[in-house]
């Protein structure tokens, strides 16, 4: 960044003084939340010294592994400017799904029809959004209540008791880690590689910084917001098998219920604007591993719930207000 | 009173667009002030409403300085400015928009009744009475628009109105009309005003004085009796643009690359034509005449309705703008800002993103260091200052922005083989403006077919080989590059405005000369 400066015009003193106050200013911002997350580990290690212990964040990544699997699609749908507040519908019905084909398919067939599902649940979704072209919020507002009432009428009870083939997933560890945190780890290098590596990755935020541009200028604009909306609809399948594998049971009412709003926090605290059109998938990570670790220390330190609930508002407010900040300086 | 400019200086980095600006109205005068595309003109318009910070120089209303303040200061201190783009709201009354964010009051709420009467007053002032201020925005015409954007300039009593291009899509009986409303109020009020527009037929009928700013300076200011039209267009189109594109032969006897017949889409149409391998062919008319319209039918982005389009042998109806990419034709929108630039786009990935995984470009992962050396390429091609690949798109000034526009299809081996260009040098300065006239040349001595379309007849004088004039959609001649602004203009102007005297389907329509 040789000329920041061009903007301003004036050669001499005063521009080149603004230029090295504001690179400043943008590295104490990119740096809040990882700070953040190391002065909230350092507290919870001094409350609760259990806290900084190797079980205790592996812990903590299985905890937030289904969030984070259904995060990191979701933080590209909002690079591109478009949004799936469905994501917890989803995760309930492609539960139930599970839930309810272990038996007449086997474990593999169960799997692929949950993962069949969610991917189609998301195709839905982006059809209407992409193709149609109505509103995202809206449709999936509408896709979220729809779905939630149809995985509550496919089980009206929970259903529970699920193969203890398939509930290894759950709890079993492979090289160390638990198999939950492995797939966690798979899905943060894909969404990392895709938008570092793969041509699709700029075209993905070009979506979200200029919609009108990015058609004229031959971008298949249909396609990515339909494939977008698809892979978050089969990440969330995902998270829906790790879930009940780890709950062994597949509650139509409560699961992955208020998920939408989790994961949009979590994605806001990893600095993708509610707009789209930028934002980084490992700052994404960290939000999300704010979100757990907060939960988890607050447990250890035996804060009630109602207290947590307050903090994680707390949060999104303060990176919110940063944000502000940070765009009014530019 | 008087409005005066002293030796305004403004640069965008390395590029400098005002180089020393002195100018002076005043009160109960009218100024008109005129320029190339490109000389300066909205750079000093944005410096004197405080939209932007000159970097030297000094703006007096009085003895009052403006220099520093904000828009709104600026506006307290009793200088209001009308831009060309509307800025008034549809789904509100004529009464709320003359009042918006100044709203009358009475014990907290709107006083609808005081604001329609005060409205109504504001436009008798300006001898209008055909407006009613109960009357939603959206019926009425823009004409009518712009007259209600003064009424809400004038309800602040300033003591200078500039006005930008105010004309620029209304007919003549409109801008008849609004000459009127603006001679009222500066009879009415002695308010003093500067007048931008590009019609200089206008001008002796609204203007007292005449400026001229030339690439980034006044050339020269007289009373409007003292000035020719000839004069003015001599002035303002800078001899530089003499050499044209039309001198580099194009192959008149190739095989067709395109040939519309009788196309048309919703607005515009039939449009017939046929053109060869590095011909250019120039789309002229007014604002509204439907350039737009054609160019992005042609690319893909709006849906043909009648007529056949036949490119290179094959009759063509593109689904999307994807499509007609992938036979080679691209086009660059106009409005950068809104249609083109991906603003937070580094400048590398801004020149690219449209061959982000197709040829030349790898399939599959991306190859960076290939990348940055297109980017090398481009920035010597087109002279893009500052060469910073990492560079954010909206961080470079217009010119060098647009360079990175057109840049993106002349990548080699992207297969362009026509290329549509919409206003390419609107807000280009003049420097930039010959960068990319010379890249179109090479666009052209390439075999590539071109096809620009521009409000300013210079531009299209200058570029092309062929020339078709727009008006109301329709295609009232294509002619061999006349090098006759004038005629293009008067061509224009009879079509647009021609039905309503009367002359239905009596337009010129020029035979096509091969």
């Amino acid at each position: 960044m040789t000329d920041t400066g061009l903007t301003r015009g004036a050669p001499g003193g005063r521009a080149k003084g603004d230029k090295q106050d504001r690179d400043w200013f943008e590295l104490a911002v990119a740096a809040a939340l990882p700070m953040a997350i190391a002065l909230l580990a350092l507290f919870f290690y001094i409350k609760a010294p259990v806290f900084m212990t190797a079980n205790n964040w592996i812990a903590i990544s299985v905890q937030v592994s289904a969030l984070m699997t259904i995060s990191i699609p979701f933080a590209l749908l909002l690079m591109a400017g478009k949004i799936d507040l469905s994501v917890g519908s989803t995760l309930a019905l492609c539960g139930v799904v599970a839930g309810l084909s272990f038996e007449p398919l086997g474990i593999t067939g169960a799997v692929l029809l949950t993962l069949v599902v969610g991917t189609v649940v998301g195709l839905i979704n982006g059809v209407m959004v992409s193709a149609v072209g109505m509103s995202p919020i809206i449709v999936t507002l509408g896709t979220l209540t729809l779905i939630r009432g149809l995985a509550q009428w496919l089980a009206p009870n929970p259903i529970f008791g699920f193969p203890e083939e398939f509930l290894v997933i759950g709890y079993e560890r492979v090289f160390g880690l638990p198999i939950l945190t492995w797939i966690m780890l798979v899905v943060i290098c894909l969404g990392v590689g895709v938008m570092a590596l793969l041509p699709i990755g700029p075209q993905i935020v070009a979506l979200g910084v200029n919609q009108r541009a990015a058609f004229l200028v031959g971008l298949r604009v249909k396609a990515i917001g339909i494939g977008l909306y698809a892979a978050t609809g089969f990440f969330v399948a995902v998270a829906a098998l790790m879930s009940i594998s780890r709950i062994n049971s597949a509650p139509a009412g409560t699961l992955g219920i208020g998920v939408e709003l989790s994961v949009l926090t979590a994605v806001l605290l990893g600095g993708i604007p509610f707009t789209g059109g930028k934002g980084s998938v490992l700052r994404v990570v960290l939000g999300v591993w704010l979100l757990g670790m907060l939960a988890n220390g607050l447990i250890l330190m035996n804060v009630p719930t109602e207290l947590s609930l307050m903090t994680t508002g707390l949060v999104l407010i303060v990176a919110a207000g940063l944000d502000v900040l940070r765009a009014r300086r530019s | 009173m008087r409005l005066e400019v002293n030796d305004l200086r403004k640069s965008y980095g390395p590029v400098a667009v005002l180089k020393g600006v002195d100018l002076a109205v005043e009160a109960g005068r009218v100024l008109a002030f005129l320029g190339a595309n490109g000389a300066g003109k909205s750079t000093l318009l944005n410096c004197v409403s405080g939209a932007q910070e000159a970097d030297s120089g000094d703006i007096l209303v009085g003895d009052a300085s403006l220099r520093g303040l904000g828009p709104r200061q600026v506006q307290d201190e009793g200088v209001a400015i009308i831009y060309q783009h509307f800025q008034v709201f549809e789904g509100l009354s004529v009464a709320e928009n003359i009042f918006l964010g100044h709203e009358i009051r009475s014990s907290g709420c709107v006083d609808r009744r005081a604001q329609n009467a005060q409205a109504r007053a504001l436009l008798e002032r300006l001898g209008v009475d055909d407006i009613d201020p109960r009357a939603d925005l959206g019926s009425l015409g823009v004409g009518e628009r712009k007259v209600v954007e003064i009424a809400r300039a004038l309800r602040l009593k300033p003591k200078f109105l500039i006005l930008d291009e105010p004309t620029a899509s209304l007919s003549d009986k409109e801008a008849k009309a609004l000459h009127e409303v603006i001679r009222q109020a500066v009879a009415n009020d002695g308010i003093g005003v500067i007048y931008v527009t590009h019609f200089l037929d206008e001008i002796p009928k609204i203007a007292d004085d005449v400026t001229i700013l030339r690439d980034g300076r006044i050339l020269w200011t007289r009373p409007v009796g003292d000035v020719s039209i000839a004069d003015m267009t001599d002035a303002i189109s800078p001899d530089a643009l003499v050499a044209g594109l039309e001198k580099i032969p194009f192959q008149a006897d190739g095989p067709e690359v395109l040939r519309l017949e009788g196309l048309e889409t919703s607005f515009v149409g039939p449009i017939d034509v046929a053109l060869h391998p590095g011909e250019v062919l120039g789309i002229y008319g007014l604002m509204g005449a439907g350039r737009t319209e054609l160019l992005e039918c042609l690319s893909g982005a709006a849906p043909q309705s009648g007529g056949s389009m036949v490119f290179q042998g094959e009759t063509r109806n593109f689904a999307s703008p994807r499509a007609a990419l992938d036979q080679g034709i691209a086009l660059v929108a106009s409005d950068r800002k809104e249609q083109s630039l991906f603003s937070s786009f580094a400048a590398v990935e801004n020149l690219l993103v449209p061959h982000l995984g197709r040829a030349p470009l790898p399939r599959m992962l991306r190859n960076f260091s290939r990348e940055g050396i297109e980017f090398e390429r481009a920035a010597r091609r087109l002279n893009i200052q500052p060469p910073n690949p990492r560079l954010q798109g909206q961080r470079f000034s217009g010119g060098n922005a647009q360079k990175i526009m057109v840049g993106r299809w002349l990548v080699d081996g992207a297969g362009l083989k026509l290329l549509l260009l919409d206003e390419p040098t609107q807000g280009v300065d003049i420097g930039a403006r010959h960068e990319l006239y010379e890249a179109l040349a090479d666009v052209k001595r390439k075999g590539s077919t071109i096809i620009v379309a521009s409000s300013d007849a210079t531009e299209i004088c200058h570029l092309a080989d062929k020339v078709m004039v727009l008006g109301r959609g329709r295609q009232v001649a294509l002619i061999d590059n006349p090098h006759d602004e004038e005629l293009l203009i008067e061509l224009a102007h009879k079509a647009e405005h021609g039905t309503e005297e009367g002359v239905e389907g009596g337009a010129p329509q020029m035979e096509v000369v091969q």
